[in-house]
């Protein structure tokens, strides 16, 4: 309860959060406010914005409604990015309790295991794998986790090795608890919210990665993204770059929010909750 | 009776008449351009063997066939629609076992020596014959060709062969290279594949990897006052939305094989000292192609694949797609083939309430979310239309209640889902017409390909009245008979629908107005550009 008022009152976490409950009505909204295919054919092929009021946002180079899409879009922006970034920290936590509460030879491998997923640079990871296994959406958003579970792994890790040094962890080890139960009731509670805190900055992360691969044509076709459109509409670009302009802000956008949202949590859990009382205290002896 | 006496006058009068006349034209290009210049022309891809006996494919014609020549070439109204290159006549047998070149006299290679039909010889037999793509076809029944002097060379089959195949297939299977630099060696790997030298108007002079190949003006070159240019540089510009720009800051003068896209036309036509030009690609029909997989029940099924011609909006596809650079199909053969195209086939017009009708016939009713039943569809990724295509036509099939759910995949993946594991149920392909149904179009539908073959029918179908047909032909010495048969062809396909085909495209090229004499035959793209200028 404290987190969430310490968060509301970070400038950045009230835009954050407004951004991101507008996106995210808006991608659940979607077949009420926009119904059908957003990839059926609606109209006349380029039609600029402003000119139909049926079709606000024009139409692309089939004759698709843009508006539809960049609604439909935000579904699966959202959708993959929340995903994808689950699937990550998931996975994160799990290898990084595993590594950190064993220790030893566990912990080597697994570490190297990291620092192998570490090295190779996250789009490519998702590009080839993608490739290979063919594009749809589990495809995507497991193409994507696989790039991003190294982070939230060490700082796992790192809490794990602090955490079960402590006097409660030795406690419970003394009344004989199972170690997969201190493991799991006593350590990971406690090591979950920092990796929280970096949870936005993953779900960003794989929002963009999302629409580079869509982008690169390797999203999947038969969903509507707003890679995707921004791809089609390149074709264009000089006639009628609204094609690329709507998904591209759209993007901004909701990476814009998801960033604030992450700023502002991350400062409400790091700023004591007496700071603005204490600080004038302080400075009151003369 | 004194007014019809034709006096030495009259004679000199018609005659320099005469002269002026044919001399008129050349004499004005001479004005329009000096021989010399530079041409920088966009080149998308970038082939490593441009070795075109071997890969007879277009991407290797664009930048080998200024360097390599064929026997002939096609040409927009010589006789059997040719002009000859480095044969000057061609005559058939009446049994269809032979035909006779007579070979041009006084052509040398760039390396300074002799061009003759023992290089004709070692090409057709070595190479068209065992190595190339389109080759193993023409070429199949070939067994031998005799050389009885320099300028001679008579082809033998084994089995009567139509002299119409052979003739319409010259430009694209017959370029010749030196004997003297391939006998003896492995062809494959010959250096010479990707150094090519040839009798043409070009020489090749260097390739840099990614950046650009460069031809240099063949001063032995066997044409009266060709070529024209002094260089042509290939400038190696992958990204299509880069070759406008290069246009319009004048880095390129021209762009061919649509490498500007459909979509940015309209505008730079505009651009002054700029032109589109849809010329000079004729012979080279790329169609439009929804390939079925018959091993699905459903599309085994004749009422359902009516169905689907039916869903499909040709007009839409033509103007929307293709922005008008194109135009509907009827059937297998393109309206640019006259020889042999036929438009009185059944006409499958878009029509969605038949189409629905047709299915509801065949038994496949609608389910509770308005689906009949769920397809695999595979756009080749080549064009942007064919990928433009696929999502129109999946919208198209949904209105009809087929749910077709779009599989993309690069190139290699494509080809081998489709020509070899059959891993889809619909797929959009663009496969060449070259001139004669027998090069490339009847392996389309024809039965008993073995699987991996790519660009041939691997949708398991097959007819025994369509595969009679096609056997007959391909062994009908008669053009006439011949032409008749591929009538037939067209009618069968059409009535049976083993693929359905949309549209034929030519490709455009935009132009600095400054390049002259472009598109002057129907390969225009990819002959030898020994007529073109450049304005100063």
């Amino acid at each position: 309860m404290k987190l969430i008022q310490k968060f509301i009152k970070t400038p950045e976490g009230i835009v954050g959060i407004i951004i991101l409950s507008i996106l995210i009505t808006l991608a659940l909204s979607a077949p009420i406010i926009a119904p059908g295919d957003p990839l059926r054919i609606a109209g006349r092929a380029l039609a600029a914005p402003f000119s139909d009021p049926s079709l606000p946002l024009g139409t692309d180079r089939l004759g698709r409604d843009v508006l539809s899409g960049i609604i439909h879009g935000a579904r699966t922006s959202l959708l993959v990015g929340a995903a994808a970034a689950l699937a990550a920290i998931a996975i994160g936590l799990m290898i990084g309790l595993v590594a950190g509460f064993c220790g030893g030879i566990v912990d080597e491998v697994l570490m190297r295991v990291v620092d192998a997923f570490q090295i190779v640079p996250g789009f490519l990871l998702a590009l080839a794998f993608v490739s290979v296994m063919g594009a749809s959406l589990p495809v995507v958003v497991m193409a994507i986790a696989l790039g991003a579970w190294a982070d939230p792994a060490r700082l796992t890790r790192a809490q794990v090795l602090s955490l079960r040094e402590r006097d409660y962890v030795a406690a419970a080890r003394v009344i004989g608890m199972p170690p997969v139960e201190i493991a799991v009731k006593h350590i990971l509670p406690q090591a979950v919210p920092p990796v929280l805190a970096v949870s936005a900055t993953i779900v960003a992360a794989a929002i963009l990665t999302e629409a580079a691969l869509s982008f690169l044509g390797l999203g999947d076709p038969n969903s509507v993204t707003w890679g995707s459109m921004i791809s089609e509409g390149r074709n264009v670009l000089r006639s009628s770059p609204w094609l690329s302009i709507m998904p591209g802000l759209a993007l901004i956008v909701t990476v814009l929010g998801v960033y604030l949202f992450s700023e502002g949590l991350t400062k409400a859990m790091t700023r004591p909750a007496s700071t603005d009382r204490s600080a004038p205290r302080d400075g009151m002896t003369p | 009776m004194s007014e019809f006496t034709v006096s030495r006058r009259h004679i000199l009068q018609a005659s320099s008449l005469l002269l002026a006349s044919t001399a008129l034209p050349t004499l004005l290009k001479a004005q329009d351009a000096g021989p010399g210049g530079r041409l920088v022309v966009a080149a998308d891809s970038e082939p490593k063997n441009l070795n075109p006996a071997i890969v007879a494919s277009n991407g290797v014609f664009f930048i080998a066939s200024k360097v390599i020549e064929p026997l002939a070439e096609a040409a927009f109204d010589g006789h059997d629609g040719l002009e000859p290159r480095l044969a000057i006549s061609w005559v058939g047998s009446a049994d269809g076992r032979s035909i006779t070149f007579k070979l041009r006299e006084g052509v040398t290679w760039h390396d300074g020596k002799p061009f003759t039909s023992a290089d004709v010889a070692f090409s057709a037999l070595n190479i068209w014959k065992p190595l190339q793509n389109l080759g193993r076809v023409v070429f199949a029944n070939l067994q031998g060709v005799d050389t009885p002097d320099d300028h001679t060379a008579i082809f033998r089959f084994a089995k009567p062969t139509p002299i119409q195949l052979i003739r319409n297939a010259l430009p694209v299977v017959s370029s010749v290279v030196p004997k003297h630099l391939y006998e003896g060696s492995d062809i494959a790997t010959n250096p010479a594949n990707t150094k090519p030298v040839g009798t043409g108007p070009f020489k090749f002079a260097e390739h840099k990897p990614g950046e650009y190949y460069r031809l240099t003006r063949n001063d032995a070159y066997w044409g009266k006052d060709q070529p024209l240019l002094d260089e042509i540089v290939f400038r190696v510009l992958p990204d299509r939305a880069g070759a406008g720009a290069a246009l319009e800051a004048e880095e390129i003068q021209l762009a061919a094989f649509s490498a500007v896209p459909l979509a940015d036309l309209d505008r730079i036509s505009k651009v002054p000292g700029l032109k589109v030009v849809s010329r000079g690609y004729e012979a080279l029909t790329y169609q439009l192609v929804v390939e079925i997989n018959h091993r699905r029940k459903e599309l085994g099924d004749l009422k359902v694949r009516q169905a689907i011609a039916h869903a499909i909006d040709k007009t839409f596809v033509v103007e929307t797609i293709f922005l008008g650079y194109a135009s509907a199909s009827t059937g297998p053969v393109p309206k640019n083939a006259p020889e042999f195209y036929d438009a009185d086939v059944p006409n499958h017009a878009f029509d969605t309430e038949k189409a629905n009708a047709l299915l509801d016939e065949a038994g496949y009713k609608r389910g509770a979310d308005g689906n009949r039943f769920t397809l695999k569809l595979r756009p080749a990724p080549y064009f942007n239309e064919t990928r433009q295509f696929g999502d129109y036509l999946r919208q198209a099939l949904a209105a009809i209640g087929i749910n077709a759910e779009i599989v993309n995949a690069d190139s290699a993946a494509h080809q081998k889902a489709v020509y070899t594991d059959h891993d889809f149920d619909l797929a959009v392909a663009p496969p060449v017409f070259r001139g004669d149904p027998a090069i490339s179009t009847t392996i389309l539908v024809q039965s008993g390909t073995p699987a991996g073959v790519p660009f041939s029918n691997q949708g398991g179908y097959r007819n025994p009245a369509l595969d009679a047909v096609i056997a007959k032909a391909a062994e009908t010495i008669d053009s006439g008979e011949r032409t008749r048969l591929y009538k037939d062809f067209q009618k069968l396909v059409v009535t049976d629908l083993p693929l359905i085909n949309v549209a034929e495209w030519g490709f455009i090229s935009v132009t600095s107005e400054r390049v002259l004499n472009i598109a002057d035959n129907p390969r225009w793209a990819v002959s030898n550009w020994a007529t073109t200028a450049l304005q100063p």
